[in-house]
């Protein structure tokens, strides 16, 4: 059909060595990678990867906590040039042993994708939500902090995934969408403190009455930029009896750009449930408490980060400051008083160092508040250890 | 804050700069096009590569993070980007039909790996004029 010719002629390059003379970069003399021609691409149909995150947290108040947050393996599987297989199997907190809080073994993504054309691909299986900067880009070197942005973690609820089928391509220019339908989140989880988090139904024997539908639109054609907006819609009721209907819409918009050692991210999200007033109603005749659901969630993130040593033998430095408002209970349904200890705000100011680009070494300060006279905010220091392979 | 967001939006825009492009011909001899193409998780920056038939393109390649994997689909051009400032790998890549040609992430890369894809687009060369 067509000739393909692999030339293996180019040395890799280094720059701005030596810049700091640390004492660290003296204990950890990695090796620079000498190979000088260009190394051949994969050849086997299956592959095996993954990233683990361990975290040291201590908060205010409290004792220290050594937790390994996440263990995640990836196996895909290419069946031809148009169908391949895609899964990611996560364990969280090291054990499982029932409630999340414990630990939990999950089925992040397991999907079939049928490559038909640039424009119009489909996608069917355990899907990633295309919802935000971090739920379908979260392996640990490529985000600042220890932990995710709390706006993506009570607004939008990542790792966010649900079964479904849909449909996603490029559409030339550097613009690409996703559309899928997937399970619906559930309302009877959702709370005052953590939003709509806790409905995520996560493809166990998912009730798809109402099946929900989410999609993205997305800018990539300018290198170092990407910028998009998604959307999710669902009824997410069907728990209750008698049935009623509690609509939810989360609506997003996100930027991120990176230029040489610069990188800047900006994110804006926001959760609507339609009849929250009567789902607290039904809630609290279930189990006896009020659970005070918001009819609006707001949260919002600005992050400016520098790397401050780039190219050197012993690996990269860079810093960052992020600046996140995120409130729970934004808007309430008539009758309702808002619980100021959810409306927050925090500066969270880090560094990171990359021995080597797929090993993270974190650490960041959290000065989180709220508007509570009562609760306090606790504020936190972080360590972070994350790779990738 | 939603003036912040929407400034730093617009600082983002106004920063934009284009990917350079070189084609370039010595008399009888046949065109030369080269490209440089950026990787990241999870997208090539440009993704739409334009060029035409028997012009031999050659695209450099960079990593703005871990190691990516560069194949045309149906050829046998298939070759590891090297992980962020670790060098440049190179590839060139003569289309001898008119046609899109596939081109995708080989090397599993992350969550989102099976979005790294592109395509380089050959049409007809011109004829030149006696």
């Amino acid at each position: 059909m067509f000739d393909g010719d692999v030339l293996s002629t180019q040395n890799f390059t280094f720059g701005n060595r030596g810049l700091l003379p640390l004492a660290l970069g003296l204990l950890l003399s990695f090796p620079a990678d000498s190979s000088a021609q260009n190394t051949p691409g994969p050849t086997s149909p299956t592959a095996l990867s993954g990233y683990m995150e361990v975290h040291y947290t201590n908060a205010e108040l409290e004792d220290g906590q050594l937790d390994f947050h996440r263990f995640i393996l990836l196996i895909t599987h290419q069946f031809s040039d148009r169908i391949r297989f895609v899964s990611e199997l996560e364990l969280e907190h090291a054990l499982v042993a029932g409630l999340e809080e414990a630990g939990e073994l999950e089925l992040e993504q397991a999907y079939i994708d049928f490559l038909l054309s640039r424009s119009f691909n489909v996608r069917a299986g355990m899907l990633l939500m295309p919802v935000g900067i971090i739920n379908e880009r979260h392996e640990p070197p490529v985000f600042y902090g220890v932990e995710r942005p709390l706006v993506e973690t009570v607004i939008i609820p990542t790792t966010w995934f649900e079964p479904g089928v849909g449909i996603h391509g490029e559409l030339g220019r550097g613009w690409r969408y996703r559309a899928y339908v997937t399970s619906p989140l559930n309302a009877a989880r959702f709370s005052a403190e953590e939003g709509v988090r806790d409905g995520r139904q996560k493809g166990s024997r998912t009730n798809v009455g109402k099946a929900a539908a989410t999609g993205r639109v997305e800018y990539v054609g300018i290198r170092g930029l990407t910028t998009g907006a998604s959307f999710w819609a669902g009824s997410t009721g069907f728990e209750f009896r008698p049935r009623f209907d509690v609509p939810v819409r989360v609506v997003e918009a996100d930027a991120r750009y990176a230029r040489a050692r610069f990188e800047g991210r900006a994110q804006v999200a926001q959760v609507t449930i339609a009849g929250a007033g009567d789902l607290n109603d039904a809630i609290a005749r279930t189990t006896g408490v009020n659970p005070n659901i918001a009819r609006t969630l707001r949260g919002s993130y600005l992050e400016a980060s520098y790397r401050v040593v780039s190219g050197a033998r012993f690996g990269d430095v860079g810093t960052f400051v992020r600046y996140e408002n995120v409130d729970t209970q934004f808007r309430m349904p008539a009758g309702y008083l808002p619980l100021q200890e959810f409306d927050r705000d925090a500066w969270v100011v880090g560094a990171t160092y990359w021995p080597e680009p797929d090993i993270a070494v974190k650490f960041d300060y959290v000065h989180q508040r709220n508007r509570s006279a009562i609760v306090p905010a606790p504020h936190s220091f972080n360590i972070g250890l994350g790779w990738w392979f | 804050m939603r003036t912040l967001l929407l400034a730093s939006g617009a600082l983002l825009l106004g920063s934009m700069s284009v990917a350079p492009w070189a084609v370039s011909r010595a008399q009888d001899a046949p065109l030369v096009q080269t490209v440089d193409v950026a990787a990241e998780r999870f997208s090539f920056t440009p993704s739409e590569i334009k060029t035409t038939v028997g012009t031999v393109l050659t695209i450099r390649l960079t990593s703005d993070d871990t190691a990516h994997g560069f194949r045309i689909v149906g050829s046998d051009v298939n070759i590891e980007i090297p992980k962020r400032s670790r060098g440049t790998a190179t590839v060139t890549f003569t289309p001898e039909k008119a046609g899109r040609y596939t081109f995708e992430c080989s090397k599993l890369c992350g969550a989102g790996h099976s979005f790294m894809r592109g395509v380089i687009i050959a049409t007809e060369a011109p004829k030149d004029e006696e």
